[in-house]
């Protein structure tokens, strides 16, 4: 068995039993993990028991047998998750026509009986022009407003998908669907998927890690844990959030008064005890037990470690920004991201709130603008003079778009723009995706997708392909269906933006 | 992949293979003594989970219009074959189509991404059609018989109805039950499962000196008449209830359902039958002349999610919370997986889409709209008579903390004449309030030149950026900065001589950020601003711009601005006061960020002046002057301008006596705003405060949300892909007759659905309430997949005793309590749950129940159990949720700060977990593979993680159960060895080995050496937690090396598993 954390050692007897509780907790695992037939049908009479115990952990090792199915593109994933909705129509998707439309209602023959949030869909929808100016930036020629000045000089890196496609209009069901791929919480996040598929680099962190934005503002939209649950995996495979508090992880800090020693003394004391309890119960559950609290230990030091950006040379800052220099920002946690794929870790998920501009979209987007742009374009710059852009796959996005209709009055600097579903920007680098391009098309207000269409579920079938994953095939049973990341509706692997 | 027991028993171990019972294997009717292929076990699962997505009972994705579900489709003529021609295989299309070595006609289709047949498989199919392809129903739809009891062997002396059917099958696969578990073994592990705590040392004592024959049995029913009986048992089901004290969604706003979970607690603690149970729950409110407590009851399906969020249709939302309360209810009750119904007809299970929403047609018509929050209509108005001991225990608690807080002001005001008489000094030469910024960079984001003045103030000059971030830093020589002042100033410069260059000569300053810099260090440290006040604002509503308190957040849609008003000879000021004082370091210096960002911008500030205090409390959260610079006043009225005149001419006290008392009371207060142990107490006697306030709030009359039905209900329609705005065609309420056909259509009402649920008829619901049972003390069910027992569930491990205690319950008056006492009773249960290597590698999951059942006990249990055998728990049953120790910060993270966790102070903290306050957008955090209560979840969770060892090493609340463990044990006896074998034994309800007593002893012995080198880590290990203890009796390092042999022993693996 290939399972580090499991490897046994010195208890012959045990050995074998060790590796038969591996087997059965690979046996959980559905479709994938058919190795000797036999072994396949031993694993299955273990196969539904929720009450079996996994043994995967933290840095569990290589994941699940018969992962990865092809050659992977990219070894680890970031994901740069913008909550809330930014804006295509500033940030992105130029539509230099909408200028002469300005005021205009916008005809029935686009929006298609769209439906809109109950925020507006009492008001008329009149066609708010962009608040930005975009200009052409690169080889590559991308379009870009001039809210993101430092996208711009990294956009012959960067894969634009303008032609991104949800189902849900309001923030909680979109992003659920946007990080799991349904919209009710209850499945396993996309990070989940990803590190109970393919285990993780690293024996000494976790192999998903979520990373979340200080920001002083109450947020509208709370990002609830769900966004990076484990659903019905089991939880190990949820995301580790590393606050930016005293204690990095929640329970990570030994109390005041407890020094290293002592608290190295004590799991010595309770790996003893257990070791005489595995001989005189014979469960091999207590030696998996032993190594979690080995592990735990490790946990201890590495990631405050790993936190301690004090090793950073000053051009790091001067890089990500002067925000950067604050922790908890999301400039300091793109550094962090760096960090985290540096020692291993399978997927990194940050988190920057506050996106959702209903209102003084003028104002209120450049604000997050200023804290993300420098620092997003920071990260891929960062990455690839390390070597590391090739095998990490970079995406920025939010879970759905905003509308081209004016909220409040299109005319004045109030307005702002609501939420909008059938078409948004997203774009994506490195590990294994196309540079320098740009795909798929919106027509000319902005609103529909006319050309290449990519659902959000395209979108997972992608980064689950990029990682060397067939998403028809990595399935888990949960209540006696075999579940998907991209659901029942068919889903594609956009090979366009391929490299 | 699935679980195929046939297979199991061609290729790995011949466990599964041996015939069992009449109920598995059909006997041949021409041989009896011939076991045949039992459909409904081996053929069934196969043909579901290959054949029926595409040949099932959903019509749309159905392929070549074969059914193969129905056996008089498969046998079929269909134009000269047959799927199946019973008794000949070999005419067989279907046994053709799963041979062939064509890839194009192979089934299942290869690009399906179904595990292909095994030869195994095959083979089975082959020999179920040469036996005639005899059909039937999947085992769970049939009605329960209560089988025989199987002939007992010579194992089975108990006569025990369990044990003769574990030990049948035990001797079938030549196994041999496991001896019983020792006695403190088998207390402990009953007293967890029948009521989730442990047993006490005198319970431990008593049952070990009852030598009677049926001590075991007095212990069952002790514990099964116990009021945590009931709190055990709701557990269970408040996880199956989703059940939270939050909406879920959005804001996430707090709902007062929670004497509906008091509900649950005192119909299991009087053991009210199931099946009334199940109708209160989900028609309490269409009983003839419902009782508060019967309407109350039906507040279980009003615990789903609720989204509030803007923007939100509510129909679409309460379309959503009809879904869950059907899927919930096929979850629960049922054991069917409904919701995969939702969309389309259930692709394994007998339940089509139309069947799905005439389901939802009972719960369609609640008078609900789909709101959230306050708004989440029908509400029950509930005074709950659990909530007046919460009120007395809160008013205890603040009385306790204010005669402290007393107290300790009168001890502080003993040092007030001391502080008061330093003050006169320090200012005898006058006071300078704030004190000046020394600069050392001026910096602007987008171009302005800043340049300081003579006078310490700032100047913007050059470029004119229509916004603009200025970044300020400087150093001082304060040693406990407390505020900072921006004052805003005119110039000449500036447009009309007023506060800017901008076009109105106004100013907006968005937002303001205070950080330190250590030189030489790349990062800075931010500083948390608590409150900013300011002598002139423009009066503005939430999003505009006028309040100098906008500038605390990150939202450049509101800020400080004010009016100009040239007759008015001030300037504008603001103060920002810090929540904490701050001391900078010699290499360090402070940053000061003014961030311009309106949104129509052009108007950054001209000219202005930063300056410090380290005055704290008033001075810095209000405009008033501070009480020093007043004291320095009246000083000055004394005529004392010398500090030795001062001292020499004035003792404090005739100071005191001249001050006049509203100024003293100012001083007063500053003083005590500095003072540790009275900030402290005050501390305490606020929070206390606010738990009384909440209690009393709680003790009122609460809104719980119940269903009621509306006057008009609604139509239902089928929604077309399960999308709520898509309506098919219309549906009235039914009952699924493939499970049991209900009453006569129409007029079938809630109540009618909570009666068929529990009629005798239906072959589902003792089944699945009875596996549920199972699980709770074994760990597993007998069928494993509690939340499925459709076709594509697994197959019970016992289905035979599954039946006959079915049957048994059904036949008890649905009486839980017996059938527990049933299970609990029985010998299989009491098994020690030793294994040896090679029955290990038999039975990894242990489903023939040759030993006692071993797992990780629930993470809320070790918690309860910790709080027990520490004597910490507070035994009240009900009342208003209580919050357990969290981390700092877990809701302000999720929150952005809107909300703040505080954890309960006084005995409210050490309430059993059931009563936990539920958030659902941050579960408790010292919870590990907990249901999460967003949806309905039946099934357990065991995983084994580094962050679990943390969370039991350094919880809060474990920590303050070893400390309270080690000051007893000391206090108990004054011998080592007792003292160790006293926790040893509280914990683990065991005595310890000689091994065990070494391994200890030698880390205890580490442990007290270092306490005893650094006392300092001693006081501040024992620090942690609400409790207060005077530990100057004895020796604090002992106890924290005490302390620390606890929390050892509280992590090793038998502490948190059910041995």
């Amino acid at each position: 068995m290939n399972n580090p954390a499991l490897a046994p050692d010195g208890h012959s007897v045990y050995q074998q039993a060790l590796a038969i509780s591996r087997r059965y907790f690979l046996g959980r695992s559905s479709s994938v993990g058919l190795g000797a037939v036999a072994l396949g049908m031993l694993e299955a009479n273990a196969m539904a028991t929720h009450a079996g115990s996994a043994a995967g952990v933290a840095g569990s090792g290589r994941g699940l047998e018969g992962l990865p199915h092809h050659q992977p593109r990219a070894k680890n994933v970031i994901f740069l998750t913008q909550s809330g909705g930014p804006s295509q129509i500033e940030l992105f998707d130029e539509k230099s026509g909408l200028a002469k439309l300005a005021g205009q209602e916008l005809p029935e023959s686009v929006r298609q009986g769209q439906r809109l949030t109950t925020m507006t869909s009492g008001q008329q929808q009149l066609i708010m022009p962009p608040r930005t100016t975009f200009a052409r930036y690169g080889q590559s020629g991308a379009t870009l407003g001039n809210w993101l000045p430092h996208h711009a000089k990294v956009v012959d890196d960067l894969c634009f998908i303008k032609s991104m496609v949800t189902d849900e209009i309001n923030h909680a069901p979109a992003m659920t669907k946007f990080l799991t791929g349904h919209q009710l919480p209850g499945r396993p996040s996309i990070g989940a998927w990803a590190s109970y598929g393919l285990g993780s680099e690293n024996r000494n962190l976790p192999e998903y890690i979520v990373l979340i934005s200080k920001m002083q503002r109450p947020s509208d939209q709370p990002l609830y844990d769900h966004y990076w649950g484990s659903g019905f995996l089991p939880s190990q495979y949820q995301g580790v959030k590393l606050r930016n508090a005293k204690e990095p992880v929640l329970y990570l800090r030994d109390p005041d008064g407890l020094p290293r020693h002592l608290r190295r003394d004590m799991l010595d004391g309770i790996a003893e005890l257990n070791h005489q309890r595995l001989q005189k119960t014979g469960d091999p559950e207590i030696e998996t037990r032993i190594k979690q609290y080995e592990m735990a230990w490790r946990m201890q030091s590495s990631v405050p470690e790993l936190n301690d950006l004090s090793d950073e040379p000053e051009e790091t800052f001067e890089l990500y920004g002067s925000d950067s220099r604050r922790p908890g920002s999301y400039a300091a946690n793109c550094i962090l991201a760096r960090r985290l794929v540096e020692r291993g870790v399978r997927f990194v998920q940050l988190f920057h709130p506050d996106w959702d501009h209903h209102s003084r979209l003028i104002s209120w987007c450049t604000a997050r603008c200023r804290d993300t742009d420098q620092a997003s374009a920071a990260l891929v710059t960062d990455l690839k003079r390390r070597g590391l852009l090739d095998e990490t796959l970079v995406i920025w996005g939010g879970e759905f778009g905003r509308g081209v209709a004016g909220q409040g009055k299109w005319d004045s600097p109030e307005g702002g723009r609501d939420h909008h579903p059938r078409c948004f920007t997203l774009w994506a680098a490195g590990g294994g995706i196309r540079p320098g391009h740009t795909f798929g098309a919106t027509d000319e207000f902005s609103y529909n997708v006319i050309e290449n269409p990519v659902h959000v579920r395209d979108l997972h079938a992608t980064m689950l392909h990029l990682l060397g994953v067939d998403h028809e095939r990595f399935t888990h049973r949960f209540q006696g269906l075999d579940f998907k990341l991209t659901g029942v509706e068919p889903a594609r692997v956009v090979r366009e933006i391929l490299a | 992949m699935l679980f195929f027991p046939q297979f199991a028993l061609v290729v790995a171990c011949n466990l599964w293979m041996l015939p069992v019972s009449a109920w598995a294997t059909e006997p041949d009717p021409a041989d009896p003594s011939v076991a045949r292929v039992p459909f409904s076990r081996d053929i069934l699962p196969l043909l579901s989970d290959r054949c029926f997505h595409c040949h099932g009972p959903d019509e749309s994705d159905r392929q070549a219009d074969l059914r193969l579900d129905l056996r008089e489709d498969a046998v079929a003529d269909r134009g000269g074959y047959a799927a199946i021609v019973p008794h000949q295989p070999e005419l067989s299309a279907l046994i053709e189509r799963v041979t062939t070595a064509d890839a194009d006609l192979l089934m299942p289709p290869p690009d399906s991404h179904r595990t292909p047949l095994s030869p195994a498989e095959i083979a089975l199919l082959q020999q179920w059609v040469s036996e005639g392809a005899p059909w039937g129903k999947h085992w769970a739809f049939e009605l329960p018989v209560r089988p025989p009891l199987p002939a007992a062997d010579e194992a089975d002396v108990s006569g025990h109805p369990v044990d003769a059917f574990i030990r049948h099958r035990l001797s079938s696969a030549g196994l041999r039950p496991s001896p019983p578990a020792d006695k403190p073994t088998l207390l402990r592990r009953v007293s967890l499962d029948l009521t989730g705590l442990p047993p006490t040392a005198e319970e431990l004592d008593s049952f070990l000196q009852d030598d009677s024959p049926h001590a075991y049995e007095k212990v069952v029913d002790r514990l099964l008449q116990s009021p945590h009986h009931g709190e055990r048992m709701a557990m269970w089901w408040l996880d199956a209830a989703r059940y939270a004290d939050t909406d879920g969604f959005q804001g996430d706003a707090t709902r007062t359902n929670w004497p509906w979970r008091d509900w649950v607690v005192a119909a299991f603690n009087r053991n009210q039958p199931f099946d009334q149970f199940t109708v209160e729950q989900l028609a309490g409110d269409l009983l003839p002349d419902a009782t508060a407590e019967q309407i109350l009851a039906t507040c279980f399906h009003r615990n789903h999610m609720t989204n509030g969020e803007g923007g939100r249709d509510p129909e679409e939302s309460r379309i959503d919370y009809v879904i869950d309360r059907v899927n919930t209810t096929g979850t629960v009750w049922l054991g069917l997986t409904l919701g995969c119904a939702q969309c389309h007809t259930h692709k394994f299970d007998p339940i089509s889409h139309h069947d799905y929403y005439s389901l939802f047609a009972f719960f369609n018509s609640i008078d609900e709209d789909g709101r959230a929050g306050g708004n989440a209509k029908p509400y029950l108005k509930y005074k709950s008579p659990l909530a007046e001991r919460a009120v007395d225990e809160a008013n205890r608690w603040a009385d306790h903390c204010q005669q402290r807080e007393v107290a300790a002001r009168s001890r502080a005001e003993q040092q007030f004449s001391h502080w008061l008489s330093d003050q006169v000094v320090r200012i005898a030469a006058g006071f300078t309030p704030w004190q000046p910024l020394s600069i050392t960079s001026l910096q602007a984001v987008e171009g302005t030149v800043l340049s300081q003045a003579a006078d310490n103030s700032i100047q913007a000059t050059g470029p004119h950026p229509r916004q603009d971030d200025y970044q300020i830093a400087g150093r001082s020589e304060l040693s406990n900065i407390t505020g900072l002042r921006l004052e805003v100033l005119p110039h000449e410069s500036h447009t009309d001589g007023k506060w800017s260059r901008g076009a109105s000569g106004t100013f907006i300053l968005t937002n303001v950020k205070l950080q330190v810099r250590r030189l030489g260090e790349s990062q800075v440290r931010e500083i948390e601003i608590a409150s900013a006040i300011a002598n002139r604002e423009d009066p503005a509503k939430a999003r505009n711009y006028g309040n100098v308190k906008d500038t605390l957040d990150d939202d450049p849609r509101n800020g400080w601005t004010a009016p100009w008003d040239a007759s008015r000879p001030d300037h504008p000021f603001a103060v920002f006061a810090l929540a904490e004082p701050l001391t900078l370091a010699d290499d360090e210096e402070l940053i000061f960020w003014m961030l311009h960002r309106s949104t129509d911008g052009d108007a950054n500030i001209g000219r202005f002046r930063l300056t410090l205090t380290d005055q704290p409390g008033a001075a810095v959260r209000s405009l008033d002057k501070m009480p020093l610079e007043e004291l320095a006043a009246a000083l000055g009225g004394l005529g004392a301008e010398r500090a030795d005149d001062v001292r020499a001419a004035n003792s404090s006290s005739s100071i005191e006596d001249r001050l006049g008392a509203p100024l003293r009371k100012r001083l007063v207060e500053q003083y005590l705003f500095n003072h540790p142990e009275y900030q402290v107490a005050k501390h305490r006697s606020d929070r206390a405060q606010r738990q009384l306030t909440n209690a009393k709030q709680a003790a009122g009359e609460l809104n719980v949300m119940v269903m009621a039905e509306r006057q008009q209900p609604r139509p239902t329609h089928v929604l077309e892909r399960g999308v709520w705005d898509q309506k098919g065609e219309l549906v009235s309420a039914r009952l699924p007759a493939a499970i049991l056909p209900g009453p006569a259509a129409d007029a079938a009402t809630r109540l009618d659905l909570a009666r068929w649920i529990v009629d005798p008829e239906n072959p589902l619901t003792p089944r699945v309430v009875v596996n549920h049972l199972w699980q709770l003390v074994f760990g597993a069910g007998l069928v494993r997949t509690p939340e499925d027992f459709g076709l594509q569930g697994e197959f019970p491990t016992h289905p035979e005793l599954l039946d006959w205690l079915a049957i048994e319950l059904m036949q008890s008056g649905w009486d839980l309590r017996h059938l527990l006492r049933m299970i609990v009773t029985s010998e299989t249960y009491r098994q020690s749950s030793d294994v040896s290597p090679q029955i290990f590698e038999l039975d990894p999951q242990n489903r023939l129940l040759a030993r006692g059942a071993r797992f990780r006990l629930p993470s809320w249990m070790i918690r309860d159990a910790a709080l027990r055998t520490s004597g910490l728990l507070n035994p009240a049953i009900g009342g208003p949720p209580v919050l357990p120790y969290q981390p700092d910060g877990v809701w302000e993270e999720i929150f952005m700060g809107r909300l703040t966790y505080e954890p309960s102070p006084g005995p409210a903290q050490y309430r059993r977990t059931l009563y936990a306050f539920w958030r659902r957008s941050s579960a408790p955090t010292f919870l590990f593979d907990s249901a999460q209560r967003r949806v309905c979840e039946v099934n357990v969770a065991r995983t084994n993680t580094p962050l679990q060892a943390l969370t039991l090493m350094n919880d809060t609340g474990m920590l303050e159960a070893s400390a309270e463990l080690a000051r007893q044990a000391i206090a108990e006896t004054d011998s080592s060895a007792e003292r160790l074998t006293a926790i040893f034994r509280r914990i683990l309800s065991r005595l310890p080995g000689a091994d065990e007593q070494d391994v200890l002893s030698r880390r205890l012995q580490s442990a007290r050496e270092h306490y005893r080198r650094v006392p300092a880590d001693a006081a501040a290990l024992l620090a942690v937690g609400e409790s207060e203890f005077d530990d100057s009796a004895s020796d604090p390092a002992e106890i924290a090396a005490y302390m620390v042999l606890a929390s050892l022993i509280f992590n090793t693996d038998e502490a948190m598993t059910h041995e």
